[in-house]
């Protein structure tokens, strides 16, 4: 994909939204409903605030280029305060009482798997960025779709980076006690294993627990190259970085992408206990030799133009919420808003470009991100929410 | 292995001990167990934080203010959650009023001060190992808080009649001693005690809301262990706690730690439901 082809897709997505005005005949003109779920309180809420500036400046570019056929789309936001029960309740009303034509959300997947039964239950088309494997199954849900890696994608990225780029071995893997972390090691270290290193020390450690020394002790009396940890926990994150820099113990560190967080590095005792610290991301919204790709600078120089700041956030999350938004005005565009038209469209999306990832969707696979674009990037590299590719890339 | 139990182990015991003496506190003066000792914890860190890395004001005034906070909350938790279910207190109402009060400041906190945890600052910049701050702040704060109530007990007036309301309410009441201010004030002091193990334990357990939960449980296990209402005890077995804690985990690993932990706190009580150091109490009649 390159850049005359990514930058033809998005023309061509604005273009055919600004045709709509071009059809002022059409007996149709009240908004088209899109329900939208994200976090913007609560301890899950750093995601969808960075999700909802994408969002919400998609929606604003597509509405003043006359909107889907000349229908203005009108977001209807509910904020799940990162509670797997509101966004249940959230669903229901969406669903039920506002009649949306679509669901995007929500955005963190302890919700996501409370409220997606339901969204299929009520027969409404849901795009959604959990990276949760089940959370996407075609005969379970039928409509429901992802614009993101699977946990799978994400740990399998890691797991290339520290065995086929790295060459590293011995490997390390950690998490704290919550369902994410305990799934993930769970399923990661087979594939570790499959790939050929050796796991000489995997646990589960509760986050609470202030002193991760004897931890990191055993991994290094076990011979680990690399320590791989899994949480979205910064204060769990940062004590292990904090005892490595303490221990002098200059292993790589190798995982999930809140290694990389503000939250993360405000923790930190020393700013070099970052060093040698590389965290999940996506290859469209990291820096190559010092350049973004030119989807992701175009799109960094219409964040600066509308005034969208982004210097709190992650890059890929606006860009994320930009691209859903497009890719469901294009499904409205040419399906209408019969349910399921929109997913017979979305069956058909193929390789279809975006700032943040490349998307293609199937009648059998609704998983619709490429694994050549989940990469590991440095995470003292930090500027205008991106990061550098990791070295070796 | 050996410093990392004993560092680790002693400044954590350090801060469940003072944790345990804040129950304490609250128990002698009201027969209550007020749920309330976890998050004066809490908020000791919590508000060290806002006052030095957010307001900036300098360590020695943030902790004044910070104790102040700890007395002031401690006599609201007395006058709100303990006061009004004293006279049903074999109803122990006081659990629900104390948790509920807890749960709701935590709530508060969270919304105000962030559900991340942030760093506590460095007081004393002395590079990291044994000498660092996080280790022997909390264990000087024990000490200083176990020589202060001995001396206050022993040696003051007020402590004399804080022990009188401790031992027998109805006689020291008969006797003129005004124990609802004298509750009040232990509250008070309670307060002080938990901020402090929060303030002081705060660059290892980070300001963070969820610590609340952490210390009530982790803070009663010592008075359990070493009776209730005996502060010596609570030291004693805060410390015990700590050691064996850190121990386990370098044994085990972090996750049977607390399997390790809770199996001698039941064993123990199973042996001795008193406590290590406590007297069995009679039952009057």
């Amino acid at each position: 994909m390159n850049r005359r082809q990514i930058l033809a897709g998005s023309a061509a997505g604005i273009a055919a939204m600004a045709t709509g005005l071009a059809a002022p005949a059409l007996a149709q003109s009240e908004p088209i409903k899109i329900g939208y779920l994200p976090a913007l309180t609560g301890p899950s809420s750093s995601t969808g605030i960075g999700m909802t500036r994408g969002t919400e400046l998609a929606v604003a570019a597509i509405n003043s280029s006359g909107g889907i056929n000349g229908r203005p789309i009108e977001l209807i936001i509910r904020d799940t305060q990162s509670d797997p029960t509101k966004a249940v309740n959230a669903v229901a009303e969406l669903t039920q009482r506002q009649r949306a034509s679509l669901i995007w959300g929500p955005l963190n997947s302890g919700e996501a798997l409370a409220a997606t039964p339901l969204v299929a239950r009520n027969g409404v088309p849901m795009v959604h960025p959990c990276w949760v494997d089940e959370l996407i199954d075609v005969k379970k849900y039928p409509m429901s779709f992802r614009n993101a890696p699977t946990n799978t994608q994400v740990g399998g990225g890691a797991n290339h980076y520290v065995v086929d780029v790295l060459k590293l071995k011995k490997v390390a893997v950690i998490s704290d006690t919550t369902g994410y972390g305990t799934a993930s090691v769970n399923t990661y270290v087979p594939m570790l294993r499959a790939k050929g290193a050796e796991v000489v020390y995997s646990n589960h450690v509760d986050a609470a627990n202030p002193d991760l020394r004897p931890e990191l002790m055993r991994m290094r009396a076990a011979g680990a190259e690399v320590i791989m940890p899994w949480s979205v926990n910064a204060g769990f994150l940062s004590r292990i970085l904090n005892t490595r820099g303490a221990m002098g113990w200059d292993v790589p560190v190798v995982g999930q992408t809140t290694l990389g967080s503000g939250q993360t590095r405000a923790l930190l005792e020393k700013p070099e206990f970052w060093n040698r610290v590389y965290s999940n991301n996506f290859r469209n919204c990291c820096y190559a030799n010092g350049q973004l790709p030119a989807s992701a600078a175009e799109f960094v120089t219409r964040l600066k133009g509308a005034r969208v700041e982004f210097n709190d956030t992650l890059l890929w999350w606006v860009a994320n919420g930009w691209d859903a938004m497009f890719i469901i005005a294009e499904a409205l565009k040419a399906a209408g808003t019969k349910a399921q038209d929109v997913v017979n469209h979305f069956q058909r999306v193929n390789r279809r470009p975006g700032v943040f990832g490349t998307i293609s969707w199937t009648a059998d696979q609704h998983n619709g991100f490429l694994d050549s674009e989940v990469v590991m990037c440095e995470v003292n590299s930090l500027r205008d929410g991106a990061f550098n590719l990791a070295p070796g890339y | 292995m050996l410093e990392s139990i004993v560092s680790y182990g002693l400044a954590i015991g350090a801060v469940y001990a003072l944790i345990g003496i804040t129950y304490n506190v609250m128990y002698s003066a009201s027969r209550v167990f007020s749920f309330t000792a976890g998050m004066l914890g809490m908020l000791g860190g919590v508000l060290g934080a806002v006052f030095i890395s957010r307001l900036g004001l300098n360590a020695a005034v943030a902790l004044v203010l910070v104790l102040a906070c700890g007395a002031v909350i401690g006599m609201v938790t007395e006058v709100l959650t303990v006061r009004p279910v004293l006279k049903s207190i074999e109803q122990h109402l006081y659990v629900l009023s104390t948790l509920a009060f807890a749960l709701m400041v935590q709530q508060v906190t969270a919304i105000e001060f962030g559900t991340e945890a942030q760093p506590f600052p460095v007081l004393v910049p002395i590079e990291s190992g044994w000498l660092d701050q996080k280790f022997w702040l909390p264990l000087l704060a024990c000490a200083v808080t176990i020589v202060g109530l001995e001396l206050l007990y022993r040696r003051t007036l007020i402590g004399r009649a804080f022990l009188a309301i401790a031992e027998d309410s109805y006689a020291a009441r008969a006797l003129g001693l005004p124990e609802t201010r004298l509750r009040l004030a232990c509250y008070a002091i309670a307060g002080v005690i938990g901020a402090l193990a929060g303030f002081t334990g705060a660059q290892m357990l980070l300001a963070y809301f969820g610590n609340q939960a952490i210390l009530n449980f982790y803070g009663f296990v010592p008075v359990a262990l070493g009776g209730m209402g005996s502060n010596r005890g609570a030291v004693v077995g805060g410390l015990a706690l700590g050691l064996f804690q850190q121990a386990a985990a370098v044994m085990f690993g972090g996750l049977h730690a607390a399997i390790a932990v809770f199996v001698v706190f039941i064993v123990v009580l199973l042996l001795r439901p008193e406590g290590l150091a406590g007297a069995v109490s009679g039952r009057r009649v």
